[in-house]
């Protein structure tokens, strides 16, 4: 049975539908995303999320021993890896149909696909080994290595629970301050995602979702730290809305301590995320009150946030695709959304039923 | 190709007297010894090209930087342009563009930061872009930008505005640009959508006063020399790919051209495909 709709699940579903709007820029419906107003967007909720979750992964089943525990989280980035390898095979189909039906050469440069196309030997090797990411699909290879960080994390956990966000913050600090970050390649450049800076707000999602330690203190001051919220999160709306965003040339060493870089998850990208989160946090009882159906649905896609992520992906570039044919629009963009949504919950709803099937059919025959 | 012959004629006297008065603006501050400088042929391949592909203004940042640094720049790519010519045997865009540069001026030394991100739109490119500067302090920008802004149908008036305030914003803060705009695509040609970007990018460089390298009329070019050829058939793929090879050149000899104005030599026919 599908776990009970509930809080962390929301919002991953949140996520997840923000996301697949965000993915198609230019779309009307993105001007309503919360990334209007807030200097973080839905990728630090999802990876916190994913950290979130890590939680009851590691927890779970038990005591489990510590070979095992690899086993499974390494399992799981393995899992990731073949969702990434798959979707990216799809999506280079997909634009290299699209640049054949529609006649357009263009295509074949969109998103970073041109050297898939035109240098095809180094360009596959960059797809296996994460090296060349397509524009927008740039998130599971970060999700990947955090995976494959997450035994580490979690027996640090286990072994040094106190050692885990110091040492967190140690690489985060290193990363920034010494520009560290993995290569893009073959064509030069950095990943989007810089895993080491984002690795601090997958163990942040991690380290909250314990109920003692840092996020039992969190729990018995969450009152408190919304209060504090406030005007952090109205000052970065303030930044956004007036564009208040400090010069890059200006700031002191080391720069990316003081500016807005989603690359490195910035400090002031960060405060701002957990500042909204903390307020965020407070709205889920309401809203589940005022529209039940609302909660129910979005836990549905986070409970199947894998599925729902990969499919997402697809349907936002094929959104695209379908606004350049319709030159965008607000009919066509109305209707790519409401079509993505829908089979988004089309792709958690077969992903249960697939499971319950699988069950039901388990308890049948306890022989077999 | 009796037509492109004109506009080559008309574009070498244009080009040479601008040149000709930029030598006068800049050659006092390079510290590359004028003997050693050459503006850098084209490819067999990328030849059409050679007409219209950039317009000429000054680069005052970079001829600083060359005395000031030795004779050293520091190129920041933004835009999908990093990308360009990976098949290409020569090496790749950032090899290409390194080697041309070079062999316009003896003891050039490039260095050149790729911090390209596909698909995104010239207002998150604009952001990047400033980060970027924060932390490589680049002499010069070449940033390609408009094609996915172009393919998503964003409002003309929001990527000239991007364009327009990060091109004085680098202005402000002493950095040159060279904008890389749109490529020729016949199956865009009628789309007026793309054609306003494309005008857009060009306004925004004459009225700023930047270089811009003009993919589109290079590619345009390259197929109608190719349609002028009796029994021809014209590939658009492969016509694409080519074109995108030849950007690092394009560049490149925009950016000598305006550096080191001399030694133009002019524009070959295009051989017979």
């Amino acid at each position: 049975m599908p776990r009970q709709a509930n809080a962390v699940d929301f919002w991953r579903g949140f996520a997840l539908v923000t996301i697949f709007i965000n993915h198609i820029p230019g779309i009307f419906y993105e001007r309503l995303t919360h990334r209007n107003f807030s200097i973080s967007d839905s990728a630090d909720l999802f990876v916190f999320l994913a950290g979130w979750s890590l939680r009851l992964l590691a927890a779970n089943p038990g005591r489990a021993s510590p070979a095992y525990l690899v086993v499974r989280l390494g399992g799981r980035a393995l899992t990731i890896y073949i969702a990434q390898i798959m979707i990216i095979a799809v999506a280079i189909a997909m634009l290299a149909a699209a640049a054949v039906l529609l006649q357009n050469p263009l295509l074949l440069e969109w998103h970073n696909a041109a050297a898939v196309f035109h240098d095809p030997v180094p360009a596959h090797l960059g797809l296996a080994i994460l090296t060349h990411h397509l524009g927008y699909f740039d998130i599971l290879p970060l999700y990947v290595v955090l995976m494959a960080m997450a035994p580490g994390i979690a027996l640090v956990d286990r072994y040094a629970p106190r050692l885990l966000l110091p040492l967190s913050l140690a690489v985060y600090f290193a990363a920034l301050g010494f520009h560290i970050t993995l290569p893009s390649w073959p064509v030069p450049g950095e990943w989007f995602f810089n895993p080491f800076a984002w690795q601090l707000v997958f163990v942040l999602g991690f380290v909250m979702a314990r109920a003692d330690g840092a996020g039992g203190y969190v729990r018995r001051r969450i009152v408190w730290l919304r209060i504090a919220s406030v005007p952090v999160v109205i000052a970065g709306a303030l930044i956004i809305w007036n564009d208040w965003w400090p010069d890059p040339t200006k700031v002191p060493q080391p720069v990316l301590l003081f500016i807005q870089s989603k690359s490195y998850a910035t400090p002031m990208r960060l405060i701002q995320f957990l500042a909204l989160m903390a307020l965020f946090s407070a709205l889920y009882p309401g809203i589940r009150r005022a529209a039940p159906w609302l909660t129910e649905f979005l836990s549905m896609l986070g409970r199947n946030s894998l599925n729902v992520f990969c499919v997402g992906s697809l349907l936002s570039l094929a959104g695209q695709i379908v606004r350049f044919i319709y030159k965008g629009g607000i009919v066509v963009d109305t209707a790519v959304v409401a079509a993505g949504i829908a089979l988004l919950a089309l792709t958690a709803w077969l992903s249960e039923w697939r499971d319950r099937e699988k069950s039901r059919r388990l308890a049948a025959s306890p022989a077999s | 190709m009796a037509r492109s012959g004109k506009i080559s004629a008309f574009g070498r006297l244009a080009r040479f007297v601008a040149a000709a008065a930029l030598c006068a603006l800049v050659a006092p501050h390079a510290v590359v010894p004028a003997a050693a400088q050459q503006v850098p042929s084209f490819s067999r391949e990328c030849q059409p090209g050679n007409t219209a592909t950039a317009t000429e203004s000054p680069l005052p940042n970079v001829a600083a930087a060359l005395q000031r640094k030795k004779g050293k720049i520091t190129i920041l790519a933004i835009g999908a342009a990093s990308t360009a010519g990976m098949g290409n045997v020569r090496g790749g865009y950032q090899a290409q563009l390194q080697r041309m540069l070079k062999a316009a001026a003896k003891g050039l030394e490039v260095e050149i930061v790729n911090r390209g991100v596909s698909g995104e739109l010239a207002e998150q490119a604009a952001q990047r872009l400033k980060i970027q500067v924060g932390l490589t302090a680049p002499d010069l920008v070449l940033w390609q930008v408009g094609t996915n802004d172009a393919l998503s149908y964003i409002e003309v008036e929001r990527v000239e505005t991007a364009v327009r305030e990060t091109v004085r914003w680098l202005k402000e803060h002493k950095v040159d640009v060279v904008l890389v705009g749109l490529q020729y695509v016949s199956g865009m040609a009628r789309d007026s959508h793309y054609q306003a970007i494309r005008v857009a990018l060009r306004r925004i460089a004459q009225e700023e006063n930047v270089i811009i390298v003009r993919r589109y009329e290079a590619m345009e070019l390259i197929e109608k020399a190719q349609r002028a050829e009796p029994g021809s058939a014209v590939d658009e793929f492969a016509n694409s790919e080519t074109a995108y090879n030849c950007m690092a050149q394009y560049v490149a000899r925009a950016i000598s051209v305006t550096l080191f104005g001399r030694g133009l030599r002019p524009p070959q026919p295009a051989p017979p495909q």
